[in-house]
């Protein structure tokens, strides 16, 4: 018996079920073109109609194993089909990283496969109106403006923004794309995440990546996190670092914020933000004061650490109290925590990269924990999380705006380096490139434009950028704007180009924010449960994802637009030369084996995808502690093969899980640091001194390894002569045989020699870490005596520095302002504030601020208040007085969008996209200022002011 | 007889909300925006001393709401589940009153304002209509103990807070826990692990 | 805790028999904690700064914690809802024993103890006759409005009733008679009769308060009316007295304000438990759900005094609410200074 009619179970429109699956929708709909129309236009009403397709219990399962896209970490998946419905998400027990758990998003990812706010098909702008296009249409439209301004104004007037959401496949594929258009206007996310830690750690020790893995946190003495809250950024890391913990690791968190790490943490250290050097120094000042140094580990493979103590000397306790604002006591504490357990970690994330001088930021970590001794053992090294699921492996894929695949850099040898395994002319790839010389510099061998500032590659005076035009239209794929800081000047350079792309699984706040009639255009993309292929977590392992559901609605895989583009703009036959296209589709694993014969630097040559599809298909047998299979098909592996997994993949290298490691063979996974920047420096051997990998051939430092070396060496013979002949005039990075690599490590030497960390970065404009006052700092006091740089020009942009410093805004902006994560959302926050499971979660864009600065301003929680940016801007939000920020610093969540300055722009979404959730952007009211190295965006030390609204 | 319960290990649990989510994907179909069986509250937020609690229905041996229930519409299972019967239900809303956890919702609306039916955690049990029904997911949504796995919000709890199951053993592993932290010497040849 | 809170709640309830309206008291008391709560935590924040540079150690042990959880600390949640970040509310528990050991007890107890009481009497006593007889002669009484008032309060006020015990007592007198089927049906029909007829019961019950107050006065003669219980006792020391009255005797007029007064608990508790969307605190939930239901057994038991005695006890009473007139000698007999002033005054109206 029913006792209440179903009519009166109708939900308001604005609560629409969390069951309703689009799959199911679209069965009873039939899957007519009209019927999909008809539904955005009737919305959720109509659609709820649909429910009454149920799928028996009973149905068939197909189980799929996949990897969750929001986050490194890489948690795996069970994912349950039936009847190409994805109906249920089981927690992977078996899965080495994750054990099952998921946070917030990890445990909604299922919603992707209902779709309920995607994109459905391609859609353009036409008078103000979205109209929506076939993708015939679309691809010809695109194309067609795109070569019109090629034509007009040389290659590099098109930006492409790709995406840490892409597959390694498909990160790859996007450079080759922009490789073969004929521009470095190519970056992603990276470049606003851990630009600063690639270039700042790569250039101290080889490379810019996490050294050792988040489950080697659980053998750690003494864990140090500065600028990292992976209670609310990697909740499954949590997992492994309580874990060490409850074995008796000591936990530190360094943070302007009580966030819900430190809670867990034995001794929380607040700084101000943008005060990183100072701290890590005044820790060092104590090392060094006690005699806590590592001193045979610094003399046998360290550079340069003498440099260091000098500045160090410049940090005692009480400059270190007054300028970071640390207690003496607490300083010693810390000090004495680290150095008496050994090993312990260090983890960063965007708390310490994020400032304009990261890259300084990132190499005092380093150097810290050289002091300590803590590098190339397990429980120590710097665990660096990154942040989206794979933009380790789209930075490994050269998504940059500075590097080829595989950090090859844009010379020409890197160019021809490239050609060889793209089986091309590197004459032709020469000429796709803008011929001449803009300001001195050649574009093909020239840094283009970075993610943080495409706006000014838009707006800037032309003669002042070196390249021959402005940019004049650019592919959003896969990023959201509202990541990038000057929300304002963001919407200006939208407003003024020639057309905007986006292709995505969203409308993002590209498509949503131009305040244009047309010249938009919206290409709908499948997400990574639509598609397959490898993905590098955090930890540089690769992990292979299945395809889990069809495309949903007219989504098309990200690789097959390319495709489609390729067609169009006339290379696709130089594009997919070696990768089969099934009808538009290029087959995945035909990319993955092109990487795998070019990306010889990093070792990702050994993953192929059969390899990695056998660690998928035996996740159980991986050790959690060590990562690594005890037995079983995988035997002696460690999990997903983290780079660099050396040679090819017959030659089954175990992966390596902890970098620089000598107490292991190389061909076991051990290693040295890097010999990467020559055999001296000044006079001086860089190479390492006694200290060599176990086992090594050669008992002491070496450079990295040539033809010639080997032949020194009288290791030649023990090629073989077909790799005689690929490695004659190669080394250990351009033989695409890989038998210079083979025959190293058969010697146990690894390929890229053996030398000491430096301390010293003598390519950069600070060669050791010197602390500088944020552009906008409220310590006017301190300006004089830390200042900025002069403002010079920065990859192809005039850059601005000390004219910006000198100004004070502390009197009328006089609250610190920093932006970090939420738990529920991630980056831009399209898909997750899109995901009604998330979104019911956090529901108001916010502020945190303290009671006492609440008080002063007669703020109450819950108040809605209006945040003055000193570059303008003005956002109105809702006040979170709280005690987890000190007075005189405020904090906000970057995940929002779809307001602006106090705008709403809901009504400029296409029908039926709006995310459940909007409000206004951090980004809005954040300030200029960009590394010098990277142009990492400032977004962790600004100022503002608040008043109630 | 097991007697199912959850335990909450403050130490390990971060307020990544993981729980609520997983609840919501694990009874979606019976679930509207905003209804949350599950929560997570953080005492002291940003103080030293702060602590996440993940909560739902405790499923109370002597349940408050069972006695309170004017239709009578709560029932015990053998596995010790508290569950209710929506077809009963009247949406008077004492069960809330009376539940010291604020499990039972009332997430729709009749017509001039007052509860319609309540809705509360399973346990990931369904209710009392047929097993896997249609009806039982739209009304109760998953039935995983009858599939012979734990409710999804503790299988999948990021950091293993959340524990799920007979409360014998869940408090011998929290006892374990508890017993080992920072002296990993204390049981003889226990190590802390993530599940257990 | 319930005793503090039956006390706050009580509070505004007596302010609002002065036409105070509720909500502003409790609004009231809000702002005055919450602007506590803020001196303390400018207070507070001071010590914070300092804390925050120490170790991370919980200043209070474990066991302060789930002192302060059982205690019904609050804390921080993303969950919606007035007491989400309440972990812990023991008042549900506390309120409940309180509704099962007292409250549904009174109720049956009301329902059949006064009935069975009443019956007693009945057959002992046996009912009120006129001493004079009928004279025939019909006296104007109630007027039409008076009686549509009446009957709409009535019905709805016995819907209520019945309803109310379904929903009280039926688990336990019911449920075990009938299909579940039926029993659902039953009781889902019970609460949303109640719903809907509490409005109708609210404003009638509020016209006929405001129409007839004037007649309810207490005057002196009264207490006599008391001293020899009405005049309706026909043995012992009462046997054939008939006390003084007006147009409402001291009994009635008892009634009216018993109703008065519990009728005004029962509407507003009732009011307060049905819209969820006045957001009201557990505490002050359950407090109205015990005040309901003493209200609602207290009402009862005078119901069925009142039924009985305008019907059966009391010869020609009902007449009056039916036809609105009465037998001239029944108005001499049962009200007679009623009589003398309409006489007095030529406002009486005979039947023609």
């Amino acid at each position: 018996m029913r006792l209440t009619r179903t009519s009166s179970q109708v939900k308001p429109a604005d609560k629409p079920s969390l069951g309703l699956n689009r799959r199911q929708f679209l069965k009873t709909a039939g899957l007519s073109a009209g019927g999909v129309a008809a539904a955005s236009v009737l919305g959720t009403g109509m659609m709820r109609k649909a429910r009454a397709e149920f799928i028996p219990h009973d149905a068939p399962v197909e189980v799929k194993k996949t990897i969750c896209s929001h986050c490194a970490v890489g948690c795996g998946i069970y994912a349950h089909v039936q009847e190409g419905v994805w109906t249920h998400q089981e927690p992977a027990f078996d899965h080495p990283i994750n054990s099952g758990g998921h946070c917030a998003k990890g445990a909604a990812v299922r919603e992707v496969g209902h779709g309920d706010k995607r994109l459905k098909y391609p859609m353009k702008k036409e008078g103000g109106k979205w109209k929506r296009i076939s993708w015939d249409e679309a691809i010809n439209e695109v194309s067609a403006m795109a070569l019109k301004i090629r034509e007009e104004s040389g290659p590099d007037s098109i930006f492409f923004m790709g995406s840490a959401k892409f597959s390694n496949e498909q990160a790859y594929l996007y450079r080759k794309f922009a490789a073969m258009w004929g521009t470095n206007n190519v970056d992603h996310s990276a470049r606003i995440c851990h630009s600063t830690t690639v270039a700042g750690v790569a250039n101290t020790w080889g490379y810019g990546a996490q050294t050792n893995s988040i489950n080697d946190m659980r053998n750690a003495k003494c864990m140090l996190f500065v600028g990292s809250n992976p209670s609310e950024a990697h909740p499954v890391a949590m997992q492994h670092i309580l874990v060490g913990k409850e074995r008796g690791a000591k936990v530190i968190v360094v943070d302007p914020r009580f966030t819900h790490t430190a809670a867990k943490a034995d001794e929380y250290v607040h700084i101000r933000p943008g005060t990183d050097i100072p701290f890590i120094y005044g820790l060092l000042w104590h090392i060094f004061d006690n005699g806590w140094e590592d001193k045979q580990f610094i003399a046998e493979r360290v550079y340069g650490m003498d440099k260091i103590r000098e500045e160090v000397a410049k940090f005692p306790p009480e400059v270190v109290e007054n300028v970071a604002g640390v207690p003496k006591d607490q300083m010693y504490r810390v000090a004495k925590t680290l150095a008496d357990n050994r090993p312990g970690t260090i983890v960063w994330c965007m708390g310490g990269t994020q400032h304009h001088m990261g890259n300084s930021n990132t190499r005092s970590y380093c150097i810290l924990q050289l002091a300590l001794g803590n590098m190339g053992v397990s429980g120590g090294g710097t665990n660096i999380f990154r942040g989206h699921d794979n933009v380790q492996g789209a930075t490994d894929f050269g998504l940059l705006f500075d590097t080829l695949p595989g950090y090859y850099g844009l010379k020409t040898g890197s160019w021809q380096h490239w050609c060889r395994v793209w089986d091309i002319d590197y004459e032709w790839a020469k000429s796709r490139f803008d011929q001449g010389t803009y300001l001195g510099q050649v574009p093909m061998n020239s840094t283009g434009i970075p993610c943080s500032r495409w706006q000014d590659g838009v707006l800037e005076d032309k003669d002042k950028i070196a390249q021959r035009d402005n940019i004049r239209m650019s592919f959003f794929w896969g990023q959201s704007v509202n990541t990038e800081t000057r929300g304002p000047v963001v919407r200006e350079a939208l407003n003024k180009m020639d057309m905007v792309v986006v292709v995505d699984p969203y409308p993002t706040m590209a498509g949503v924010m131009p305040e244009r009639q047309d010249g938009v255009i919206l290409l709908p993309a499948a997400t990574q449960f639509e598609t397959y292929g490898s993905v590098s977590a955090s930890n540089r392992s690769l992990q292979w994802r299945s395809k889990v559901i069809e495309p949903l609605f007219e989504c098309k895989p990200d690789h097959e637009i390319m495709y489609l583009l390729a067609q169009k703009f006339g290379f696709e036959k130089e594009m997919f030369k070696h990768i089969k296209v099934n009808g538009t589709e290029p087959l995945i694993e035909d990319i993955t084996r092109e990487f795998n014969k070019g990306m010889w630097t990093v070792g990702y040559t050994g993953q192929s995808p059969e390899r990695l599809k056998l660690h998928q298909e035996n996740w159980g047998t991986f050790n959690v502690d060590t990562m690594e299979a005890a037995g079983g098909p995988c035997e002696g592996e460690t999990y997903g093969l983290p780079w660099p997994c050396w040679g090819t993949p017959e030659m089954k290298h175990p992966g390596t899980q902890i970098l620089y490691r000598t107490d292991r063979e190389v061909r076991n996974g051990g290693g040295t640091f890097r010999a990467r920047y020559g055999v001296e420096h000044d006079g001086v051997n860089i190479l390492a001194e006694d200290s060599w990998s176990k086992g090594s051939a050669i008992e002491d430092g070496y450079p990295e390894f040539t033809d010639k070396m080997l032949k020194q060496l009288g290791w030649w013979d023990q090629l073989t002569p077909e790799e005689q002949v690929a490695a004659e005039g190669r080394n250990w990075k351009t033989d695409l045989s890989g038998g210079i690599q083979r025959v190293a490590i058969a010697n146990n030497c690894i390929p890229f020699g053996n030398a000491k960390a430096r301390c010293i970065v003598w390519t950069f404009p600070d060669d050791i870490p010197i602390h500088r006052e944020p552009l906008y700092t409220p310590r006017r006091d301190l300006v004089p005596i830390y200042p900025t740089y002069e403002d010079r020009m920065v990859a192809r942009l005039p850059t601005l520095y000390k004219s910006i410093q000198q100004q004070d805004f502390a009197k009328k902006f006089p609250l610190v302002l920093t932006s970090g994560r939420l738990v529920e959302y991630e980056g831009g926050g399209e898909e997750t504030r899109s995901n009604p499971w998330l979104a019911q979660l956090q529901r108001e864009m916010y502020v945190e601020i303290n009671p006492q600065d609440a008080d002063d301003r007669g703020i109450r929680d819950g108040d809605n208040v209006k945040l003055f940016s000193p570059d303008g801007a003005t956002i109105e939000i809702k006040a979170m007085v709280t005690p987890r920020v000190i007075p005189g610093e405020t904090f906000m969540p970057f995940h929002f969008a779809g307001v602006f300055e106090m705008k709403s722009l809901a009504g400029d979404y296409p029908p039926g996209t709006e995310p459940f959730v909007i409000g206004e952007s951090a980004n809005t009211a954040m300030t200029y200022g960009y590394d010098v190295v990277t142009q990492m965006q400032e977004t962790k030390a600004t100022l503002c002011q608040i008043a109630k609204a | 007889m097991a007697v199912m319960k959850f335990l909450c290990d403050t130490k390990r649990c971060i307020e990544c909300n993981g729980c609520v989510t997983a609840c919501s994907n694990s009874n979606s179909e019976a679930l509207t925006f905003g209804t949350m069986r599950r929560r997570v509250v953080t005492l002291h937020d940003g103080e030293p001393g702060e602590a996440s609690i993940s909560v739902a229905c405790m499923h109370c041996s002597d349940a408050p709401c069972k006695a309170v229930c004017p239709a009578n519409c709560f029932y015990t299972t053998d596995d010790g589940i508290v569950l209710h019967n929506k077809e009963t239900c009247i949406g008077c809303g004492y069960c809330f009153y009376a539940c010291p956890f604020g499990a039972p919702q009332f997430p729709k609306k009749t017509a001039f304002g007052s509860r319609g039916k309540m809705d509360k955690c399973t346990y990931c049990a369904g209710g009392p209509v047929p097993d896997f029904s249609e009806e039982e997911q739209r009304l109760y949504g998953a039935n995983r103990i009858a599939e012979g796995k734990l409710p999804l919000c503790a299988e999948m709890c990021s950091t293993k807070a959340l524990l799920a199951g007979d409360a014998e053993v869940i408090s011998s592993i929290y006892r374990a826990r508890v017993a080992a932290r920072s002296n990993p010497d204390t049981i003889w040849g226990y190590v802390p692990e993530t599940g257990n | 805790m319930i005793r503090q809170c039956l006390h706050r709640l009580l509070l505004p309830l007596i302010l609002c028999l002065l036409a105070v309206n509720p909500a502003l008291a409790s609004d009231e008391q809000q702002q005055q904690e919450a602007a506590l709560m803020a001196q303390q935590q400018k207070v507070l924040a001071g010590e914070q700064q300092q804390l925050s540079q120490l170790q991370a150690q919980p200043q209070a042990s474990d066991a302060d914690l789930w002192r302060a959880v059982r205690a019904g600390d609050a804390g921080y949640t993303v969950a919606p809802g007035a007491e989400s970040g309440r972990l812990i509310n023991a008042v549900g528990q506390e309120g409940r024993l309180i509704r099962d050991q007292y409250v549904i007890p009174t109720l049956g107890a009301m329902l059949v103890g006064v009935f069975a009481l009443f019956l007693l009497f009945y057959l002992i006593n046996g009912p009120a006759r006129l001493t004079k007889g009928f004279s025939g002669k019909m006296v104007r009484r109630w007027s039409s409005a008076d009686m549509l008032l009446h009957w709409l309060m009535a019905i709805s006020c016995l819907l209520l009733m019945i309803t109310g015990l379904i929903i009280a007592w039926g688990r336990h007198a019911l449920e075990g008679w009938m299909s579940a089927d039926v029993w659902a049906g039953l009781i889902y029909g019970s609460k949303t009769l109640h719903d809907w007829t509490g409005p109708v019961f609210i404003v009638s019950w509020a016209l006929c308060i405001l129409k007839w107050m004037p007649l309810q006065m207490f005057k002196r003669y009264d207490f006599n009316w008391f001293m020899t219980a009405g005049g309706y006792v026909h043995f012992g020391p009462f046997k054939g007295k008939h006390p003084e009255s007006g147009f409402a005797n001291a009994g009635e007029k008892l009634w009216f304000w018993t109703l008065a007064l519990f009728g005004l608990f029962i509407s507003v508790t009732g009011v307060m438990l049905v819209l969820p969307d006045l957001v009201i605190t557990r505490e002050n939930s359950f407090v109205a759900l015990i005040i309901h239901g003493f209200s609602a057994a207290i009402l009862i038991g005078f119901t069925i005094v009142h039924i009985w005695m305008a019907t059966a006890l009391s010869e020609g009473g009902l007449e009056s609410m039916v036809s609105g007139y009465c037998d001239e000698n029944w108005a001499i007999q049962h009200h007679n200074i009623w009589y003398d002033e309409i006489k007095a005054d030529g406002s009486l109206e005979y039947k023609t």
